[in-house]
């Protein structure tokens, strides 16, 4: 059940629909165009006086509409030891609140027909409920009394029950899961400690352990405050009803202190970082992260499209190379991870028996130091950029797909519409915006990290020159060598 | 940066043409709210079935047209009927499998690689796929890439060379999936209680192994295309932005080098294997933080009268997030992050359902758990009238969200001709469901929920957990390793 979840790697998901997610502008071909302009998000958008800021898109094809929330508050804006606050607190928004109480919320959701679910990223944190269009009032009621009234209810046993389940969320998919530890190593190899995206989303085991109710409602006053989120409506509603329902049900919501935003700076590796990690599995994987950049810079654009020349479909260039015409791979997978203000550039590879990770790594770099050297073709920038329109245009079938296009935008660029701009961006991406890119991320300084069976470090890529990586006693984070 | 710049600008004229000004600065005049006050909900919105039209092709194969022109789409879907259970051979699980995948491996005229080229160049991607007990071709594009897409997939089915290398390739990759789930305790959970509730003999026993593997041949896969991909089994889905009036003649030229042939199978299976009384099977993970649970028994099949009941029945149970299951595991208790529960509903005896990943330490006291809530359903713990309104309007009201999408809506009326239902199935679906009482409930929850004869399967840490599983008294254990042999126990 993957209800109420953190997004282990949410941004490259996320940030794909998104990007394929506008209208094509510049667009010159009839054809095209015409889907262009069809593929369009109306909507208005409304700000309350508490700063709440609202979006409401009308689609009327289903009798449902979808209410999301989006709080600009994640694992980010926790502190090195006391980590996995921003999800655990996630799940404390469930469980009822000053006038609503406990199981309501689901009793209307999902128990009349609708779901309901949220979400923890490096960055935000979401909460959305889609209900046949006569329980729109029942959602707007349901969300307003958590986003004011949350402390009310909330009591020490309930807080408890709902940190064991994020325990049990945590050894389902991380501690439990074959190559569960991956992403946090990677990131525990590229950002130094302190950094607010060195830790992973769900926390470490010991600091979730830590964490008290007074927690909970210091992280509630100062986050979950009207000035701090963003709603989408979206979906079968009359908008002149909704406004009143809005104002009715958050106009009297205080507006909350100002957020000092955490300082997040662009990590830089010195050179390569090479770690190997035992793990409880029978096949070993490769993994490799550079540094690269965040959502909020230009440079994206050209690295999804790096990302989908390298891998995916049977002609990308790394999947064909190690998976079709060598066959030493089964599976090949790269893409841009990027959260607000930083990203990484990750390819994992699972190799097949009789080839090593050494091998697999040298055959990486040939190919890559080719893409770096020649750039794509026009070819490979016409199916990438493609696959990208068809993307954007499915993604808009989706209620919660649209409300999460427009509160992207809102939330991380100040503005709804900005998946326009990030659409044109992607279609300005030129060759040489991709070779650029590919020369100057896909560098020297990055983490090598290779998951071996447990007992076997000599399965490592370069095994003479990687350091063992361990999961420290206590169970909390990582150790990097013999420090025992 | 000239692109942008122009975008830019149109970015702003769009900005003032849609965000129109309703900026609120302050707040309309209004008594204190009583927010202890829920709202009450209006009047339930009128189930809008879509409507579509069914014909047949020169060859026999059915044509199903649904429109919906919001968004530039269509979805494109042959279904066939029937799969691996009935045409597959015992001894080569597997082969459906590989014969769907390597419709994508090049065709008399055209490379893999140029197949893949051309999908993508269309933004589209074409899958060929057989599972258990039913297979699909199909596609989703933009409306302006339909035809040359159709052209794509009619050359895949009908005109593939199936090459020696690709099925190597392909063999390879597979073993290595295999070995993988070896490692994951969901599969290894799924699997080994699909061999003790079915057998080796049943149809629905078998599992895709590195032996099955291995004894496929190119002329198996040869002759498995044949006989599967036939129009006499076919139904075809065509839902989105399309012309009602040319489709039929756009499909039917497409596919008219596909002759006329095949049947639909009769879903005529052995029966299970003769019920054992309750019996934990143990599978040793050690070290494992969780252990995974996987409890059920043969179940009924989809065309049961009983399908209604069964339906709210295990929407209580562990269907719903607020089910007695997972409210009470996880919610409560704390023991998990999400348990369920499930009918699989096939042709033959799919199975009943019910587990989730456990804490180690609890294991015991979540074994009891299920227990209490099995027998609960059972009549042990009536059901509550609100339990009931909510079984059902959760079904009945969430039926539009299959609406949604055109794969949604194609699938939708699709599985009305694959799976034999009548046609006013969605029409009279909320009579169905309302006319179920919780006297319904308690008796499929009997007839279909065997707790005396159920197989229990746990994946975890047998150090940590055998002695306190023996102590619940629920049932005796037999520990099988990971391919489900047992474990001599010295």
């Amino acid at each position: 059940m993957m209800r109420r979840s953190y997004l282990t790697t949410p941004a490259s998901v996320l940030t794909l629909a998104l990007l394929c997610a506008a209208p094509s502008a510049a667009q010159k071909s009839a054809s095209a165009a015409k889907g262009s302009d069809a593929v369009n998000i109306p909507f208005e958008k409304m700000t309350l006086a508490n700063g709440l800021t609202v979006l409401l898109a009308p689609d009327h094809s289903v009798p449902q509409v979808t209410v999301d929330v989006w709080y600009h508050v994640g694992s980010k804006n926790e502190l090195a030891g006391r980590t996995g606050f921003a999800h655990m607190f996630e799940h404390v928004m469930f469980t009822g609140s000053g006038h609503v109480p406990y199981g309501m919320h689901d009793r209307l959701t999902e128990g009349v027909g609708g779901n309901n679910n949220g979400s923890t990223t490096n960055d935000r944190t979401n909460y959305y409920e889609t209900v046949p269009s006569n329980y729109l009032e029942s959602a707007l009621w349901l969300e307003a009394d958590r986003m004011g009234y949350l402390l009310d209810k909330l009591d020490e046993a309930k807080f408890k029950a709902q940190r064991d389940i994020v325990q049990n969320e945590r050894r389902q998919g991380v501690d439990n899961q074959p190559y569960g530890r991956a992403f946090e190593l990677m990131d525990y190899g590229i950002y130094p400690d302190t950094h607010p995206y060195s830790w992973p989303v769900v926390g470490y085991m010991t600091d979730l352990q830590k964490a008290g109710v007074e927690d909970v409602k210091n992280f509630f006053r100062l986050y979950y405050a009207p000035a701090n989120a963003s709603i989408a409506i979206v979906g079968d509603f009359d908008m002149a009803q909704t406004k009143t329902l809005v104002n009715k049900y958050f106009s009297d919501i205080k507006a909350g202190a100002p957020i000092t935003r955490p300082k997040v700076v662009a990590p830089v590796l010195a050179g390569e970082k090479r770690m190997t990690f035992e793990d409880r599995v029978q096949v070993p994987r490769l993994y490799l992260s550079w540094p690269s950049v965040g959502d909020d810079n230009d440079d994206t654009a050209p690295l999804q499209f790096l990302a989908q020349i390298i891998s995916g479909p049977r002609t990308a260039r790394l999947t064909k190379a190690l998976v079709y015409d060598r066959q030493s791979a089964a599976s090949v997978q790269a893409f841009n991870n990027d959260n607000e203000n930083a990203g990484n550039f990750v390819i994992n590879i699972t190799p097949r028996p009789g080839t090593t990770l050494t091998q697999l790594e040298a055959t990486t770099d040939s190919v890559l130091a080719r893409l770096k050297q020649e750039g794509p073709s026009s070819e490979e920038l016409a199916k990438t950029s493609a696959g990208l329109e068809f993307g954007f245009v499915s993604a808009l079938q989706s209620n919660l797909g649209k409300a999460n296009i427009l509160l992207d935008g809102q939330v991380f660029h100040g503005e709804a519409l900005d998946y326009k701009v990030q659409y044109a961006k992607l279609k300005a991406v030129t060759a040489d915006d991709v070779k650029r890119v590919a020369n100057k991320y896909l560098v020297p300084g990055r983490v090598v990290l290779s998951i071996v069976p447990l007992g076997k470090p000599e399965l490592a890529a370069s095994a003479d020159k990687s350091t063992k990586v361990t999961v420290a006693p206590d169970g909390g984070h990582y150790i990097m060598g013999n420090k025992q | 940066m000239i692109a942008r710049t122009r975008i830019s600008t149109t970015h702003l004229a769009l900005l003032a043409a849609v965000a129109i000004g309703t900026p609120l600065t302050s707040v309309a005049a209004q008594a204190k709210l009583d927010r202890s006050v829920q709202p009450k909900a209006g009047a339930s919105p009128k189930l809008r079935v879509p409507t579509w039209t069914k014909t047949k092709l020169a060859n026999g194969a059915d044509l199903i047209v649904i429109e919906k022109h919001d968004l530039p789409l269509v979805s494109f879907t042959i279904d066939f009927v029937g799969g691996a259970a009935n045409y597959e051979p015992a001894d080569k699980a597997g082969l459906a499998g590989f014969t769907g995948q390597m419709l994508s491996e090049g065709t008399k005229t055209k490379s893999a690689d140029q197949l893949s080229d051309a999908q993508q160049l269309l933004g589209t991607s074409i899958n060929g796929s057989v599972g258990n007990e039913s297979g699909a071709v199909r596609f989703t594009s933009l409306k302006d890439k339909f035809e040359p897409a159709l052209a794509l997939l009619t050359d895949m089915m009908l005109n593939s060379t199936f090459p020696d290398s690709a099925l190597e390739r392909i063999r390879g990759r597979t073993i290595v999936g295999l070995s993988q789930q070896r490692d994951q305790p969901n599969s290894i959970a799924a699997n080994i209680f699909t061999k003790v509730t079915y057998g080796d003999e049943h149809p629905y026993g078998r599992i895709v192994t590195e032996k099955s593997v291995k004894a496929i041949t190119r002329d198996d896969i040869l002759a498995f295309h044949k006989t599967y991909f036939q129009p006499g089994r076919a139904v075809i889905t065509v839902a989105g932005d399309i012309d009602p009036k040319t489709v039929k003649g756009i499909v039917e030229k497409a596919l008219v080098a596909w002759p006329a042939g095949g049947s639909r199978p009769t879903f005529k299976y052995p029966a299970p294997p003769a019920a054992k009384a309750r019996t934990i099977y143990l599978i040793d993970k050690p070290k494992a933080a969780q252990s995974v649970f996987t409890f059920g028994t043969p179940g009924p099949s989809r065309n049961t009268p009983d399908y209604y009941s069964i339906a709210v029945m295990n929407n209580l149970l562990g269907g719903l997030f607020q089910s007695r299951l997972n409210h009470d595991i996880r919610e409560v208790k704390g023991f998990s992050y999400g348990v369920n529960s499930n009918f699989a509903f096939g042709r033959g005896p799919g199975a009943f359902r019910a587990g989730g990943g456990i804490v180690s330490a609890k294991s015991d006291s979540a074994l009891m758990g299920f227990m209490t809530h099995f027998k609960g359903v059972q009549g042990e713990m009536p059901f509550t009238d609100d339990e009931m309104k909510q079984g059902k309007e959760s079904l009945i009201q969430s039926l539009p969200g299959r609406f949604a999408s055109v794969n949604g809506i194609g699938a939708a009326i699709s599985s009305i001709y694959t799976q034999d239902l009548p046609e006013n199935y969605y029409k009279d679906f909320s009579e169905k469901i309302n006319a179920v009482t919780k006297a319904d409930l308690v008796r499929v929850a009997k007839k279909y929920i065997d707790v005396d004869h159920m197989n229990m399967v746990i994946v975890g840490d047998r150090a940590a957990i055998e002695a306190s599983l023996i102590k619940t008294g629920v049932a005796p254990i037999v520990l099988l390793d990971v391919d489900g042999k047992p474990v001599m126990v010295p």
